[in-house]
C-alpha cells in the first residue's frame, strides 16, 4: 500500500464544532503552518494538507469547538477478546504523591483490560539501539547528523510537510509504544494459539495526534497499535480503580530513565552522547531550521517535543505540568538512574533487526511534488506580486480577514483564494493611495476610484 | 525570464537578530519553490556571511537577486575590509577576538564554508574600505 500526499490530506482528525465556534481568531493565530482561517467571520475551517495535527488550536479555544478525533473513551466490554494496554510514561506523573506505577497499571489491569503492558522497560532498550545506531553511523560516516528523535508524531509530521531535507535524520528506528504494542501482539496470539488480529491494543496517551499515527503512520506499513485514547477520558475511571489495590503482583520493571520520557529531557537522560532536548514547537522549528542550515552537525541526537515541557504539557492531560513535572522528578528520584538493560541482550536484538522500522523515512520523501524550473519562475512571479501587494497594506495583523497574518492574506488574495475587499482597512488604504503613488500595480489600480 | 530583487539590513554587533536574515533568506527561497539542497546551500552561506558581517563589518546590506537558473546574493558592509584575501581563505585562519571565540566562532571555516557551499564567491576588499562578496549559485538542473 502505497500512500501519497493527497492521500494524506484527504484525513480529518481534528475537528472544528461549527454550533460552538464563534469564528473569533485565536487558534487561528496558534496555527504553527497557518493551516486555518476564519470563513465570513464565523467559523474556523482547518485545511488538512496543512495541518500537523500538535493540537494548539485544541489549547486555545475558549469554547472547547475544536477536538481530536480519538478512540473511544467507554471501553464498552472488553472481556470478548483480548485487549492488551500500554500508557505513556505521563500517566505516571497525574496521580499525587504516594501512588507508583505499579499501583496505577494494577488499576488499568481493573479496569478490565486483559493485559497490561509497561513502556518504561522498552524506553530504556530504545535508548541503547538510539546509542548502537549512532555509534556505527558515526564510524560508517552515513547518516545525517544531528539525528532527530521519531518518537513525537508532529514533529515526524512537521518534518515531512515543512522540513523534507530532513526526513533523513530521522532514523529507522521503531518508537517504543509501537515496539511494546508489536511485542504484546506477538506474545499474547502465541500464549493463546490465536492470530496476532485476534489482539487489540490501546495506547492511552496526552496527545491528540497518536490517533492519526496509528491510522497513517508515516514511517510503518501499519501500525501495531489499535487504538489511542485520550489520558484525560479514562482518568476519573482509573482513579476509582486505583483505589485499595491489593494484588502483589509486580508490573513495573523499569528504572528511572525510562520514567523520565515524559518530559522534557526524559528521553536523553539515558544517552552518554551530544545531545539537546528542545521542547514547544515555535523552538521546534527555529531549531529545524538552524538544523537544515547545518549548525548543529556536531550533535548526535536531538530530542524534539513540540509541546512545552514535553509530553506532560499534552492537551489531554489531567494534572498541571509543572506538578506533573514535579511527580516525575520524585519518581525518578526514587528509582535511581542507573541503567537495568542489559547491554549485550539489546545489542543482540538491534543486530537481528528488531529495533527497525519496516520503512524508511526518506521513502516518504520521494512522494512529496517535485517542482520543476517553471515551477520556480511562478513561484518567483507569485512573490512578487505578494511583495506588491503586501507594500499597499497597514500591516495591522489583525485577523479580520480570515486569516493569521498579512502576508498569509496577500498570498491567498494572490492564490484567488481571498479578495482585497477582505482587509478591513482596504477601503481607507485605497483614499491614501489615490495621492499620486505609481507603485499601485495595475491589477489592483482597476479596483481603485477614478483619479481626476 | 522572472526575476526577484530583496534586500535585507543587516546590524553589526546585534547578536539578538544575528541569523534573522539568513532564516528569512532561506524561508523566502523555500516558498518559491527552490529544491532543498539548493535552499540548503544558500542558506548555509547566508549564515556564514551575515555573521561576518554582524561580527566584523559595520552595517551591512544583503541584496538577494534570483531567477529560475540563479540565486546572487551580494553582502557588503562598511567595516574594515580584508588584508589578505588569500590568507582569508585558508581553512582555519581567523581574526575572530577572544570575545567572538568565547561565543564558539572564529574557527577560521567562514569563507572557506561559503566556497565550499557556492558555485563562485567573489570577494573585493581593501582594508580600511568595507567588503563586497558575491557568492553565487546555479540551480541545479531536474527533481
Amino acid at each position: 500500500m502505497t500512500k501519497s500526499l493527497s492521500d494524506l490530506k484527504a484525513v480529518h482528525y481534528i475537528h472544528v464544532n461549527e454550533e460552538v465556534c464563534n469564528g473569533c481568531v485565536l487558534c487561528m493565530k496558534a496555527c504553527p503552518t497557518k493551516a486555518i482561517r476564519v470563513k465570513e467571520a464565523r467559523v474556523a475551517v482547518i485545511d488538512d494538507g496543512m495541518c500537523i495535527d500538535c493540537g494548539e488550536c485544541i489549547r486555545v479555544c475558549p469554547r472547547g469547538a475544536l477536538t481530536a478525533i480519538m478512540g473511544k473513551s467507554d471501553m464498552g466490554d472488553l472481556s470478548d477478546h483480548f485487549t492488551s494496554v500500554s500508557a505513556s510514561t505521563v500517566l505516571y506523573s497525574q496521580f499525587e504523591e504516594g501512588i507508583l506505577p505499579n499501583d496505577i497499571l494494577l488499576g488499568l489491569k481493573r479496569m478490565g483490560f486483559s493485559y497490561v503492558h509497561d513502556q518504561t522497560y522498552t524506553n530504556e532498550m530504545f535508548n541503547v539501539a538510539v546509542e548502537l545506531f549512532i555509534k556505527e553511523h558515526r564510524k560508517k560516516d552515513d547518516a545525517s547528523f544531528p539525528l532527530i528523535s521519531p518518537v513525537c508524531p508532529v514533529v515526524v509530521k512537521l518534518i515531512a510537510y515543512r522540513f523534507p531535507s530532513l526526513l533523513k535524520n530521522i532514523p529507522p528506528l521503531m518508537t517504543p509504544r509501537e515496539i511494546v504494542a508489536r511485542e504484546s501482539k506477538l506474545r499474547l496470539a502465541a500464549r493463546h494459539d490465536c492470530p496476532e488480529t485476534d489482539i487489540k491494543v490501546v495506547h492511552i496517551t496526552p496527545c491528540p495526534s497518536k490517533m492519526i499515527c496509528i491510522k497513517e503512520p508515516v514511517f510503518q506499513e501499519h501500525s501495531y497499535l489499535d487504538e489511542a485514547v485520550a489520558l484525560s477520558n479514562i482518568y476519573e475511571d482509573l482513579k476509582k480503580n486505583i483505589q485499595d489495590v491489593d494484588e502483589d503482583i509486580v508490573l513495573h520493571h523499569s528504572g528511572g530513565i525510562g520514567l523520565g520520557w515524559g518530559m522534557s529531557g526524559g528521553e536523553i537522560t539515558g544517552l552518554d552522547l551530544n545531545c539537546l532536548a528542545v521542547p514547544g514547537l515555535q523552538e521546534t522549528i527555529r531549531y529545524l531550521e538552524k538544523v537544515e542550515m547545518g549548525l548543529l552537525n556536531n550533535i548526535d541526537y536531538i530530542e524534539f517535543r513540540t509541546c512545552a515541557e514535553g509530553c506532560l504539557g499534552g492537551p489531554y492531560t489531567v494534572a498541571d505540568k509543572y506538578q506533573a513535572k514535579h511527580n516525575l522528578q520524585k519518581l525518578i528520584h526514587m528509582f535511581g538512574v542507573e541503567k537495568r538493560v542489559k547491554y549485550s541482550y539489546v545489542k543482540k536484538l538491534y543486530d537481528k533487526g528488531w529495533f527497525f522500522t519496516d520503512k524508511s523515512p526518506i521513502s516518504w520523501e520521494r512522494k512529496l511534488p517535485q517542482l520543476t524550473s517553471s515551477d520556480i519562475s511562478k513561484g518567483i512571479e507569485r512573490q512578487n506580486r505578494v511583495e506588491e501587494i503586501l507594500r499597499l497594506l497597514p500591516r495591522k495583523e489583525c485577523g479580520a480577514c480570515g486569516c493569521p497574518d498579512c502576508r498569509t492574506f496577500v498570498e491567498d488574495v494572490v492564490e484567488g483564494k481571498n479578495s482585497l475587499q477582505g482587509c478591513v482597512f482596504w477601503e481607507s488604504q485605497k483614499k491614501k493611495l489615490r495621492i499620486g503613488d505609481n507603485k499601485v500595480p495595475a491589477h489592483i489600480r482597476e479596483d481603485l476610484p477614478e483619479s481626476d | 525570464m522572472a526575476n526577484l530583487k530583496k534586500r535585507f539590513e543587516i546590524k553589526a554587533r546585534d547578536f539578538v537578530r544575528a541569523g534573522e536574515v539568513s532564516i528569512e533568506v532561506q524561508s523566502l527561497l523555500k516558498t518559491i519553490g527552490f529544491r532543498a539542497n539548493d535552499v540548503r546551500r544558500a542558506a548555509v552561506c547566508a549564515y556564514e556571511a551575515e555573521m561576518n558581517v554582524v561580527m566584523h563589518g559595520g552595517d551591512g546590506v544583503l541584496e538577494l537577486t534570483v531567477d529560475p537558473k540563479n540565486i546572487v546574493m551580494d553582502f557588503t558592509d562598511d567595516g574594515p575590509g580584508i588584508d589578505n584575501i588569500d590568507l582569508a581563505l585558508q581553512e582555519g585562519f581567523s581574526t575572530a577576538t577572544p570575545e567572538y571565540r568565547e561565543m564558539g566562532f572564529g574557527a577560521g571555516m567562514g569563507l572557506p564554508n561559503i566556497k565550499n557551499h557556492a558555485d563562485s564567491l567573489e570577494i573585493h576588499s581593501k582594508k580600511g574600505e568595507g567588503i563586497h562578496l558575491r557568492i553565487s549559485f546555479i540551480v541545479s538542473d531536474g527533481p
